[in-house]
């Protein structure tokens, strides 16, 4: 039961990757006219496998990524640690009486299960003692049968927490069975008074329920999905514009066709994010299981499956528009207003679905984002992770996400081929994307697009 | 000129810039062949043209009498004029990429890449990165990538440009010994007496056409005839100028050297010269290769 949720992850990963390589080798059909061409057997991805090749190794060696892995760790064992280790303190509250009686220990108790809290009672010879022991941190209540409660820090009537929600409940409790006893009731009649339960409300609108461990699953699939993506498309469309700066890329291109150095670049950089995710993915699993987190239960692993795949078609549909982007500028000081644009609807998609998973249901709008292309890597987890969505609507966004990841691709390949080598100045989208002539390769000029 | 390498009727207009305007010439193997033109000639076009790198309105390519395609393109070497390599890439690891990118498989990248780094003087820094090299080292490089992988022809924009006299001898020694092996060998420079070395050939371009071509001897004996003449107590070869069909084209050190036009008779340069006073210097030259280029592009 334990390995299955590692097992799915993995598997699904393993699935997806091979599949792209596959569609990828076959679209590599060798031209006729190009029978003299290698001095050996090409590589299975070709030369497009050599530059995500080294893509994958400059990312390795940069400081920074090493850097923001362990942050990245860092954050995911804090966020399963944090409300595991919280979960235990809370548990249980240690409560020592003084000058008590069974009755006492019995409304104590009961006060407890109506907060969902247990206790532990002991009994404490004196008031000196009791408060010594709740000073050095052996106590958390202490509960003087004379009519005294005391805790160590005050209680604010604004904490909501169980703790505090149970001080007041015996505070209150305490309070009202002096005053039946002032009142000369009988201890029958006493007891009918504290039995009183109170009359059910009913709402027209149905309860709004707790926060499932998949939502949270959900939330933090979310959060991951959006760091990674900002991280390594910033850096697919930073490696685009410092090839394009350094002039490296006239080298390159004399010897590989732009396809397979924009097609390298995507892949290389994206299998390094697949990589990130899925160890960060595991070792939240891995600590969650081990600290008995609640995150590995239910439909949980199912939940940061979902969201790991969409990470993977996310990055697929904005790699692409982040690295033509990429190749129309060439300073620093270009990138800001290129990449604002595209990066809106992925910053709308990330608030919209954090919004929803805060306020516990799936709104309009995170159903609706759940089938765009853009917005459906961080709204369709979300569904998922509320239980709303059908494998077929599932499967339907996919469908839309992956049609029009292939139309973007085709879309920036052009504005790539168009623009990596036009230098002087940031080039204008509108002359790459609607320029109508077509590019004689050193050859005879031919309607040949963008498959060089 | 005939050779494998044939640039076919190259047009190229960028808006109202006429880079290319029906530029022909061939490049044969086995000797250096210079690419001349003043600054916005076409050269650099051209050059991009050879790899696909700029569209062309008409005109092609060709090798060996097929049309240029990526398989040819994968035994060319290209240096373009922007150097271009990854600063931050190891020295040796950014050569051997290159190399691999041409087709071949990594250990023979790798040994080439050492190879050619050794050869060029730079095996020193082979694990440093680009970035921290000095210009004539990252030019080196530059070179080694482009050689990397054996390639049949090489094309190098500006190869010499800002490089030391120990930096320019080491990168045309590789050329001379590249075009004597059996390749072709085609580069574009400004420093004319490097040239003039260097080449077997040059191609002259202007506004995008050719202007002249040939080996350099052929080029240098055509054209008008130069006469050096010294003449006792006329420095300045005042004489000189008053003579029907000569033009005075440069004084240096009391010496005129004249420029014949096609009807001038060297006797009555001799005459007048000999009136001007005792001639103790009276010979013909060659033209120079910087002649050669100023009458071509008409400055």
């Amino acid at each position: 039961m334990s390995k299955l949720p590692y097992v799915v992850v993995i598997a699904v990963v393993a699935v997806i990757v091979r599949l792209g390589l596959r569609r990828r080798a076959r679209a590599r059909t060798p031209r006729p006219g190009a029978a003299r061409a290698g001095r050996r057997p090409r590589p299975v991805l070709g030369d497009t496998g050599l530059v995500a090749a080294r893509e994958i190794r400059e990312r390795l060696r940069g400081r920074v990524f090493w850097i923001v892995t362990v942050i990245l760790f860092g954050a995911v064992a804090a966020a399963v640690l944090i409300p595991a280790l919280r979960g235990h303190g809370t548990a249980s509250q240690r409560i020592g009486v003084v000058a008590g009686s069974a009755p006492l220990d019995a409304e104590l108790r009961a006060l407890a299960r109506g907060t969902g809290l247990s206790v532990t009672i002991t009994t404490e010879p004196g008031l000196a003692r009791a408060r010594a022991a709740l000073a050095a941190g052996r106590l958390d209540v202490v509960v003087d049968g004379a009519g005294t409660i005391l805790v160590d820090k005050p209680v604010s009537p604004a904490d909501t927490s169980a703790p505090a929600r149970y001080v007041r409940a015996v505070s209150e409790a305490l309070g009202a069975q002096r005053a039946f006893a002032r009142a000369g009731l009988t201890p029958r009649q006493v007891a009918t008074i504290a039995g009183a339960r109170p009359v059910p409300v009913a709402s027209l609108q149905p309860a709004r329920k707790a926060r499932t461990t998949a939502e949270t699953t959900a939330l933090l699939g979310v959060i991951l999905t959006f760091i990674v993506l900002t991280q390594y498309l910033t850096w697919t469309l930073m490696g685009v514009m410092e090839e394009k700066a350094s002039r490296v890329v006239e080298v390159l291109l004399a010897a590989v066709r732009p396809i397979q150095l924009l097609a390298g670049k995507v892949l290389g950089i994206g299998a390094v994010a697949l990589a990130q995710a899925v160890a960060l993915v595991a070792f939240a699993l891995a600590l969650a299981e081990a600290a008995g987190s609640s995150l590995v239960h239910g439909a949980a692993p199912l939940v940061a499956a979902a969201a790991l795949g969409w990470m993977v078609l996310g990055y697929a549909f904005y790699s692409w528009l982040y690295a033509a982007a990429g190749s129309l500028a060439e300073r620093q000081d270009q990138v800001q207003s290129l990449a604002l644009p595209l990066s809106a609807p992925l910053i709308l998609g990330y608030i919209a679905s954090l919004v929803s998973v805060s306020s516990g249901t799936p709104s309009l709008l995170v159903t609706v984002l759940a089938y765009l292309p853009p917005t459906a890597p961080f709204a369709m987890p979300v569904l998922v992770g509320f239980g709303e969505a059908t494998w077929w609507q599932f499967a339907l966004s996919m469908a839309l996400t992956l049609a029009c990841t292939v139309l973007v691709a085709l879309a920036a390949a052009r504005v790539y081929r168009r623009a990596v080598l036009r230098t002087g100045g940031r080039v204008r989208l509108r002359d790459t994307l609607l320029g109508a002539r077509a590019p004689a390769r050193g050859g005879t000029p031919s309607p040949r697009g963008l498959a060089r | 000129m005939t050779g494998p390498l044939e640039l076919d009727r190259l047009s190229r207009r960028f808006g109202d810039v006429t880079a290319l305007d029906g530029l022909s010439f061939s490049v044969p193997a086995g000797q250096v062949v210079g690419f001349l033109g003043p600054n916005g000639a076409g050269k650099t076009t051209a050059m991009r043209a050879i790899f696909g790198l700029t569209d062309l309105d008409s005109g092609s390519v060709r090798w060996a009498g097929a049309p240029v395609g990526a398989a040819e393109r994968r035994r060319f070497g290209y240096m373009p004029e922007e150097r271009g390599l990854y600063p931050n890439m190891p020295v040796a690891e950014q050569v051997a990429y290159i190399g691999r990118l041409h087709g071949m498989d990594a250990r023979a990248a790798a040994s080439a890449a050492s190879g050619w780094l050794e050869r060029l003087g730079v095996a020193d820094r082979a694990a440093s990165k680009v970035g921290s090299l000095s210009h004539g080292n990252q030019q080196r490089v530059q070179l080694a990538a482009a050689l990397v992988h054996d390639p049949e022809m090489l094309v190098l924009d500006e190869p010499l440009a800002g490089l030391d006299p120990a930096g320019m001898d080491a990168i045309g020694e590789v050329l001379v010994e590249r075009a004597h092996s059996g390749h072709c060998v085609l580069f574009s420079s400004h420093q004319l007496d490097l040239v003039e070395d260097l080449c077997e050939s040059v191609a002259i371009i202007d506004h995008g056409r050719l202007v002249a071509s040939g080996t350099v001897d052929e080029l240098a004996t055509s054209g008008p005839r130069r006469l050096v003449v010294r003449v006792e107590g006329d420095r300045e070869g005042a004489w000189a100028r008053a003579v029907p069909g000569v033009r005075v084209s440069e004084v240096n050190g009391g010496e005129v050297r004249l420029v014949l036009d096609q009807g001038a008779d060297s006797d009555a340069v001799l005459d007048a010269a000999r009136a001007a006073g005792r001639v103790t210097t009276f010979t013909f030259e060659r033209r120079r290769l910087s002649e050669v280029f100023r009458e071509a592009v008409s400055w």
